[in-house]
């Protein structure tokens, strides 16, 4: 396999009133062709602002300081407005939180669904149309030339975000980033779109970025696994390791935070306290105040990451200087 | 079926039909709110006879019949007469036309304004936007009347002497007529108190349109500004700017009433409802049908354009189409 999108070092703050947030510190990942990327982490800890630094989408408080996002070799951070717009919708689709508000609520859903075609394919409106209705067929809306004619109101929040889904894979993308597409949905709709996003990604082969702060869903979708935290890229593993071997303190604590699954569902540890603010950048691990491992280390010098010791899997990398299995189970904070 | 056979099904026609579906839900909702419906009536009334008063009126608005002054209501003057001895009902139907041709002329000019500082403010951000931001604080923190007041006069009579100026260099008569002075203070007067409102309104729509989810999302698809703004952030500020100058059109005839009544409005033979008002003000104890008639009809509009402006508000939300 060969890899697809590699993303270097990239860093990405704001600019506010009292100085920075640095949202986005030195994160590296790569995506190999037809692979999904679990990004996990709880909310604020720069998931988002990393994809939005991909195709530039930041809003205009943000900018990109330093990095690379290579896309089947070539630089998006170097690419002009045009190219980029290349990019968007036709190499990278994505899709966001809320559905709800993702849909202009003055326009049919035809003419919205019909608008990238028209632009990226170059195809005429009425191609695009008849276009449209297979792909809402495609993504589970049957009927798909009547409800072209409808407005989003008129659609509820799964069949929107269902939308979404067909919008950004019209193009035939190579890459499908999904921020958190089923956080805002119910439960059963949850499961609903989790699927719909397996089969399309079985049948055409588009490599995934799955974003989520929900470890729950990973296991069912994803091949590779990065946690992030405060901006840095704190654990990286196979699913498999990750959920058998985590050797990231925070890992254990989403773990810790996840229902168990032999059926004690009482037993739901969290970590104590919340994310950093990023207004610096840190000389020391931005997670010691919550870590029950933490050592004097911890306080001084922050962690890089690195291939860890005695790795089950390849590519298993962590950014802590305790190896967590040498220690017993401390006591969780916050339990 | 084909690509082709799809298309060539009801698919386009229908996509396109139900695009003006959108207002037509719009204008359901509208016709099922009862007092937006009653308050159209007497606007379309009012646009009606400012259109064609002349050809409606019993009288001429400046015919004098001192044999029949300050006349009760009668068959003959259905709102009786005033000092001079002319017909009310006539002179009210005239006023229509003065309120209408300030109320759309100043609102354009303000609306215009407003477009271009709201649209600049919104999209260059920064200094720009501090500066329109603070020239509408200043402009709003003073009184309307007040700032009528003092433009007409210190601007009225230098005004009046560049225009008589311009007639001795000119022998052009066009610049002995002082009511276009007249009409230049009021128009101005009324611009420079609106356009901050709808300067703001603008900036802030283009603010909040372009943080939405769908204008990121369409962006993320790859849509060029160009296409953003035409299919995206214009129609979705459309609702609130309809729903503003409906509101601006009855404030600013309200406003030029109020300029009339308190001497710095059109001074014009032409009739002037606040003028009409502040006229009948004097002598109401004896005569009140001088101040009835053109005071109930200032309320009329004026109450009728908030409702109006109420069921726009409701009819063009799609936030309340469910
Ligand atoms: N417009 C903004 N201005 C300033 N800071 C922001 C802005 N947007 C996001 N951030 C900061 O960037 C950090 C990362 O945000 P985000 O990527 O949205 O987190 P996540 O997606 O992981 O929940 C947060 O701490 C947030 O405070
Ligand atoms: S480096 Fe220290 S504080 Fe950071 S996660 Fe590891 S043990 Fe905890
Ligand atoms: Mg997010």
């Amino acid at each position: 396999m060969s890899v697809l999108l590699d993303v270097q070092d990239l860093q990405t703050r704001f600019k506010v009133r009292q100085g920075y947030v640095y949202a986005v510190n030195g994160v590296s990942f790569r995506l190999e062709e037809g692979e999904t990327l679990a990004v996990v982490g709880e909310s604020g800890c720069g998931k988002s602002v990393t994809m939005l630094s991909l195709v530039r989408l930041l809003p205009p408080a943000a900018s990109i300081e330093s990095g690379q996002v290579l896309l089947k070799g070539a630089d998006l951070l170097q690419l002009d407005q045009r190219q980029l717009r290349e990019v968007r919708g036709g190499q990278i689709g994505m899709i966001f939180q809320d559905p709800m508000t993702s849909l202009n609520p003055f326009i049919n859903i035809g003419a919205q669904m019909a608008e990238p075609l028209i632009y990226h394919r170059g195809m005429g409106k009425k191609q695009a149309l008849a276009r449209s209705a297979e792909l809402l067929e495609m993504v589970g809306i049957p009927d798909g030339e009547t409800r072209l004619r409808e407005y989003p109101h008129q659609f509820s929040g799964g069949m929107r975000q269902r939308v979404m889904i067909a919008m950004a894979m019209a193009c035939e993308p190579a890459v499908l980033i999904a921020d958190e597409p089923t956080t805002a949905l119910d439960v059963t709709i949850q499961a609903q779109i989790v699927e719909l996003v397996k089969a399309l990604r079985d049948r055409s082969g588009v490599a995934v970025v799955w974003i989520t702060h929900d470890l729950s869903v990973v296991a069912g979708i994803a091949d590779r696994v990065i946690v992030m935290y405060a901006g840095y890229v704190v654990e990286e593993a196979s699913v498999d390791a990750l959920f058998e071997d985590p050797r990231h303190p925070y890992t254990v604590g989403l773990l810790g935070a996840l229902p168990s699954l032999d059926g004690d569902a009482h037993r739901l540890t969290t970590i104590g306290g919340s994310p950093p603010d990023l207004a610096d950048q840190p000389t020391f691990c931005p997670f010691h105040p919550r870590c029950p491992y933490a050592i004097e280390r911890c306080r001084t010098e922050n962690p890089a990451l690195e291939a860890v010791a005695d790795a089950t899997a390849r590519g298993h990398r962590t950014a802590c200087w305790v190896d967590i299995r040498e220690l017993q189970s401390p006591v969780v904070s916050g339990s | 079926m084909t690509t082709q056979e799809l298309s060539a099904t009801s698919g386009i026609e229908l996509a396109q039909a139900s695009r003006s579906n959108l207002w037509q839900d719009a204008l359901a909702r509208l016709a099922a709110n009862r007092l937006a419906v009653i308050g159209i009536i007497p606007i379309v009334l009012l646009f009606f006879v400012a259109l064609f008063g002349p050809t409606l009126t019993p009288y001429d608005f400046l015919a004098q019949d001192f044999t029949a002054r300050l006349d009760s209501p009668s068959r003959e003057h259905w709102l009786g007469t005033d000092e001079l001895g002319r017909d009310v009902f006539s002179r009210i139907l005239y006023g229509a036309r003065t309120a209408v041709s300030v109320g759309l002329v100043s609102t354009a000019i303000s609306l215009v304004v407003g477009l271009i500082m709201g649209s600049l403010a919104g999209y260059l951000g920064g200094r720009v936007d501090i500066l329109v931001v603070w020239l509408t604080d200043v402009t709003r923190s003073m009184p309307a009347l007040l700032l009528a007041i003092v433009i007409n006069l210190t601007l009225k009579v230098p005004l009046e002497a560049w225009m008589e100026q311009l007639y001795l260099e000119t022998k052009n008569t066009f610049f002995r007529q002082t009511m276009w002075v007249d009409l230049v203070l009021v128009f101005g007067a009324l611009a420079l108190i609106q356009w901050p409102g709808y300067a703001r309104l603008i900036r802030g729509q283009i603010l909040s349109i372009r943080s939405r989810n769908y204008v990121l999302a369409a962006r993320a698809l790859g849509m060029p500004t160009s296409r953003i703004l035409t299919r995206y952030v214009i129609p979705n500020a459309m609702g609130p700017l309809i729903v503003a100058v409906s509101a601006g059109l009855g404030g600013a005839m309200v406003l030029e009433s109020a300029f009339s009544f308190l001497g710095v409005g059109v001074q014009l033979p032409i009739p002037s409802w606040g003028k009409m008002i502040s006229d009948g003000l004097r002598m109401w104890q004896t005569h009140p049908h001088l101040l009835a008639g053109p005071a109930v009809m200032m309320a009329v509009i004026t109450v009728s354009f908030a409702w109006l402006g109420d069921g726009l508000n409701d009819a063009l939300n799609p936030r309340q189409w469910k």
